[in-house]
């Protein structure tokens, strides 16, 4: 753990293990902490756990495990950080404790880098109709 | 939490001791941005296209890498355009990596609604027929079906299982034992390396047919052809009792007595 108070705080998630995730990239210098959450929800197995501890090794984060809200409220705390960023994820548990984390600190969610264009309407009744729109600008064709 | 270790054994070992509600087996797939770029510099698109429904085919393993964002869908694309593929190459892999997508985008709308019934059942059974429970010969791998047993093994020794062989486990599970499709999907999340809650529940839901116009299911000739015969010639169900033994129409009459629904003939292999 540096000894110097960093303004910025890394919050890397279990849909985010890659060295070039946005905020990784954006403070490289900043500590990151762990979300440990998604293994425990679903009784997850040891060689799910060992998988996403490798993908963890190869990044620049310090680990921690527990309670997210709790633990990141403590980091921040730790670090005398005024600012959280993390990367955009679809589960429901993530965007309710960004909710709960934005009533206190500033919090960015920085997005992925999409593999379709956003559009102003995608009809996602089936997969079909998705991808009568994704197809056109999935790749160049 | 520890960040230096001497070996795989080593972290193995530790994470046994710091997690020890987490059990089984360890898989060989290692984790981590180095392994998934090896991963995917093997990429063969070409080899892809033609070969991926068959269980030695050249599928990508790229998955593990994928759900947990070590390497993401845009990152994959942009690496085969940079190769220089032609779209009529790359189109039957990019389909798979647009799945994903809109899995994800679904999840974003319907947050914990994945694990509800999208629309009810199309199989001639209403939800309440189907049972809460994983019956046990199927997770210790003893129903005396060769094929079906060594699926369950695969997955909770190794973590991952060919698209293929989820889609005929899950058929197995949900239209042949009468099972609510939830309790295998929570079974599956529990163990694969790639277990995504919006692309395993939805793909659940599917073969299921709450999110589709007619239950996903297979008969032995379907299986057979897939796997290169690898479990039926050894199997002692084969020639009568196999379960999956019939045409589509005779497994409909068995497996859907009361439902109707449209026969497709086009449905060996392809999937969707």
């Amino acid at each position: 753990m540096p000894n110097f108070p960093s303004p910025t705080l890394v919050w890397v998630h279990g849909d985010s293990l890659s060295p070039t995730n946005p905020a990784l990239l954006t403070y490289p210098d900043a500590p990151a902490v762990w979300d440990e959450e998604l293994l425990n929800q679903w009784q997850i197995s040891r060689k799910r756990i060992v998988f996403i501890y490798e993908c963890l090794l190869e990044l620049p984060v310090e680990i921690r495990r527990g309670n997210v809200m709790e633990k990141l409220t403590q980091l921040m705390q730790e670090y005398g950080a005024q600012k959280l960023v993390t990367t955009q994820s679809p589960s429901p548990r993530f965007q309710h404790i960004c909710q709960e984390l934005s009533r206190q600190f500033t919090l960015e969610i920085l997005a992925i880098p999409p593999l379709i264009p956003p559009q102003k309407y995608l009809d996602l009744k089936r997969f079909s109709r998705y991808w009568k729109v994704a197809e056109k600008h999935i790749y160049p064709h | 939490m520890q960040r230096e270790f001497a070996s795989r054994e080593d972290l193995i070992a530790y994470v046994t001791q710091v997690f020890p509600g987490a059990k089984g087996a360890v898989s060989e797939t290692v984790g981590g941005r180095r392994a998934a770029l090896h991963k995917l510099a093997q990429l063969q698109p070409h080899a892809y296209g033609d070969t991926r429904n068959y269980l030695d085919g050249a599928v990508t393993h790229l998955s593990p890498y994928l759900r947990h964002g070590v390497l993401t869908l845009a990152e994959v694309r942009d690496y085969l355009q940079s190769q220089g593929y032609p779209w009529s190459v790359v189109e039957p892999f990019l389909r798979q990596l647009a799945w994903r997508d809109y899995w994800q985008k679904l999840y974003e709308q319907w947050g914990e609604g994945i694990w509800q019934d999208r629309e009810p059942y199309k199989t001639g059974f209403t939800a309440a027929d189907y049972g809460e429970e994983l019956p046990a010969d199927i997770t210790n791998g003893t129903t005396g079906l060769l094929c079906m047993d060594s699926f369950s093994q695969e997955l909770q020794t190794t973590g991952y299982l060919h698209n293929h062989v989820r889609l005929w486990l899950a058929a197995y599970i949900i239209h042949w034992r009468r099972v609510k499709w939830q309790t295998g999907a929570a079974w599956f999340l529990m163990h694969l390396l790639d277990g995504d809650p919006a692309s395993n529940n939805l793909s659940w839901q599917w073969v299921a047919s709450t999110f589709s116009v007619k239950p996903y299911y297979f008969n032995q000739e379907n299986l057979a052809r897939y796997t290169q015969q690898k479990w039926c010639m050894s199997c002692p169900h084969l020639a009568k009792t196999c379960p999956f033994l019939g045409s589509y129409e005779q497994l409909h009459k068995r497996l859907f007595p009361h439902a109707e629904f449209p026969q497709s003939h086009s449905r060996l292999g392809t999937r969707r």
